[in-house]
């Protein structure tokens, strides 16, 4: 205990010069440097192209040329915007998601109005007109200490002749008064040792002020760059919408093929057999009443398998006990599970019908889950409200280990319940360690 | 009957597929063979030789149409064997992509149609000897399609009952039969109809089916 309160300290002090001493050589910190020197062209050519078309565009804004011009510029504002996504991906691993393609309306002028209601290109204008000041004291304060440290590293290997004064330029002429390093002052060996070691500690602190700048523009770029947070719901909506469509034609293909398959085919064949009977007993003369009672007691076992058929797939479409709410439905659950099932709901309010169908269904898969893959001796499912939200959990103390994978597009099990789950902005969660217990917690908005 | 026919049954079902072995034996049909999918009919067709096939459209593995690939493919491959195809829907495009140029031995029926054993059995017969059963539902969806509505509704109610009925392939007799009255009337209809739609008059009554279809369906 001692020895760690002891050497704490220095594994401290240990850990910052190991950083200091390394980040030099890291790709990172060449990336960062490449990264502020491409980002000025791309910042300035394109600031000069918005500010004279912008300006152009104010100054003609009561002409339509004027106008068009604007247009322009937002337009350009966005491509460039995108160009210094494309650099901070390829260069900051910065993964800043695309916005949404401009989508002009058909026609110039729809481009037009277009252009101007795009709030991307007029972000990206923002962003330029922030960079653009950023990267000229960046590119300042970075190339002046790489300059310096470049240049007082080489120092001793200049030409005799030709050895100037290192504070001619940069940090150097900032910090040293003139002179100071200047072999005019006498040179000699002390002055150059001076000089190769003030170049090495610049060496160790450039990379530092760079990524102090990269930092700042990775933050104006997640800002106005990246879609914003409405852009990114309404993504994640229209996604959700799809699921929701491809589920429900899906379900109604599975419904069709059920029906098709069963019920449908089970009727028709009982019909054959009451058809074939009617015409055995309407033949009077060649009468088998065997043969008549063998056809109708066929039928009837039938009839009586298309009910029991009809019946599971009218409770697969949605279930009756529902109809009472959740809390009887999910009693039935409970009751009709192979495995002991705890039950515990307290509902102050009854949740939307689309919420008591995805919970319904939810428990009903997570249990068949339970009874087929845990091995557990017991279960429990709870259900409680709160605030808006209701809370499912099923727990088992079985083997553990349950997964949410997905496979490919269509997903089946637990992936498959966090789709839907999803759907109504709600959340699954699976906590299933190796050994067990299993709990599946399913959060879902009273209303959807 | 002297000399049974020969059917192969092509259905995924077993209850329907169960049932229809039934009622065929039952009739004094052979049934050469009962499977579940269209390879396995192809294989038995090769070897029993059947005369006629009744197939199922929609089998594994897609569960789509590969009953009616397999008619139209067993058609041009076997000269003289007849085909019942038996779905639980009908689909008009289906039917046209049966018939194609030729509705000798063909049928097209709904499933349901086996609940009227005799009339089922007779639509198998009447395929078996190159003749052609068109389910009524075909017909009357084309009837109620067809640009042609105006021309045909120049036609009387029983004219429009005749072409339903010879438009399913019924003969002269049938439709006799099935309208109550005497074979004769049912030609002095046929001949109305001919006239009336301009239509060219076929002697044998497939021909006559193909030709009432194509003039419903243009």
């Amino acid at each position: 205990m001692l020895i760690t309160w002891g050497s704490e300290p220095d594994s401290r002090l240990e850990e910052l010069a190991r950083t200091v001493v390394e980040t030099p050589f890291t790709r990172r910190t060449w990336a960062e440097l490449l990264f502020m020197m491409a980002g000025m062209p791309v910042a300035f050519i394109g600031m000069a192209f918005v500010g004279i078309t912008m300006a152009a565009g104010v100054v003609l804004a009561i002409t339509f040329i004027g106008i068009a011009l604007i247009g322009v510029a937002v337009r350009g504002a966005r491509g460039i915007g995108g160009m210094q996504r494309r650099l901070a991906g390829a260069l900051l691993d910065e993964a800043i998601d695309d916005p949404e393609p401009f989508a002009p309306r058909p026609g110039y002028l729809g481009w037009l109005q277009s252009a101007l209601r795009d709030r991307t290109g007029w972000k990206a204008m923002a962003y330029l007109a922030v960079k653009v000041p950023l990267a000229l004291v960046a590119f300042v304060t970075a190339f002046s200490l790489w300059w310096d440290a470049f240049r007082c590293l080489t120092y001793p290997l200049w030409g005799i002749g030709n050895r100037g004064s290192v504070a001619e330029w940069g940090a150097v002429r900032v910090l040293f008064q003139p002179g100071y390093l200047s072999p005019g002052n006498g040179g000699g060996p002390f002055v150059a040792l001076a000089t190769v070691i003030t170049g090495a500690v610049f060496f160790f602190v450039a990379p530092w002020p760079v990524r102090f700048f990269d930092y700042l523009d990775r933050l104006l770029m997640r800002a106005l760059l990246a879609p914003d947070a409405m852009t990114v719901r309404v993504r994640k909506l229209e996604q959700a919408r799809a699921q929701t469509v491809d589920a429900s034609a899906a379900t109604l293909r599975r419904i069709e093929r059920d029906l098709h398959d069963g019920t449908q085919a089970q009727l028709v064949a009982l019909a054959m057999r009451l058809g074939m009977a009617k015409e055995k007993l309407a033949d009077a003369d060649h009468l088998d009443i065997d043969q008549v009672r063998d056809l109708v007691n066929d039928a009837h076992k039938g009839a009586k398998e298309a009910i029991v058929e009809l019946r599971d797939l009218a409770r697969g479409i949605h279930p009756p006990a529902l109809d009472v709410g959740l809390e009887g439905a999910l009693a039935t659950l409970a009751a009709r599970s192979t495995i002991p099932t705890e039950l515990a709901v307290t509902i102050d309010e009854r949740p939307s019908p689309a919420i008591e169908a995805i919970a319904y269904f939810c428990v009903a898969e997570l249990m068949a889950n339970v009874a087929q893959h845990a091995f557990a001796s017991r279960a429990g499912v709870s259900c409680s409200q709160q605030g808006r939200w209701l809370r499912l959990v099923v727990r088992d103390d079985g083997v553990g280990g349950a997964r949410a994978v997905s496979t490919g597009s269509s997903s089946s099990g637990l992936s498959g319940l966090a789709d839907r789950v999803r759907t109504v902005d709600g959340n699954l969660e699976v906590t299933s360690p190796p050994r067990g217990p299993t709990v599946v917690t399913v959060d879902l908005p009273l209303r959807a | 009957m002297a000399v049974p026919l020969r059917i192969a049954i092509a259905e995924d079902s077993v209850i329907l597929r169960d049932g229809l072995v039934q009622l065929l034996v039952d009739r004094g049909f052979e049934v050469t063979a009962a499977v579940a999918d269209a390879g396995a009919l192809r294989v038995a067709i090769e070897r029993e030789r059947p005369d006629v096939a009744v197939v199922d459209i929609r089998m594994p593995p897609s569960f789509t149409d590969e009953g009616l690939r397999a008619a139209i493919e067993l058609r041009r491959q076997h000269q003289g064997l007849a085909i019942l195809v038996f779905s639980q829907y009908i689909e008009t495009r289906y039917a046209e992509e049966l018939l194609g140029d030729d509705a000798a031995g063909i049928g097209y029926l709904l499933k349901d149609r086996v609940a009227d054993v005799s009339q089922f059995v007779e639509a198998l017969e009447r395929v078996a000897s190159g003749g052609t059963a068109l389910d009524p539902e075909v017909v009357t969806q084309l009837m109620g399609a067809s640009r042609r509505r105006d021309s045909i509704s120049v036609l009387t109610a029983r004219e429009r009952d005749v072409l339903s009925l010879m438009a399913e392939g019924r003969t002269n007799t049938a439709i006799a039969d099935s309208l109550c009255v005497s074979e004769g009337a049912v030609e002095k209809h046929v001949t109305n109809i001919f006239s009336k739609l301009d239509l060219p008059v076929s002697s044998s009554d497939h021909r006559r089916v193909l030709a009432v279809l194509r003039y419903l369906d243009t």
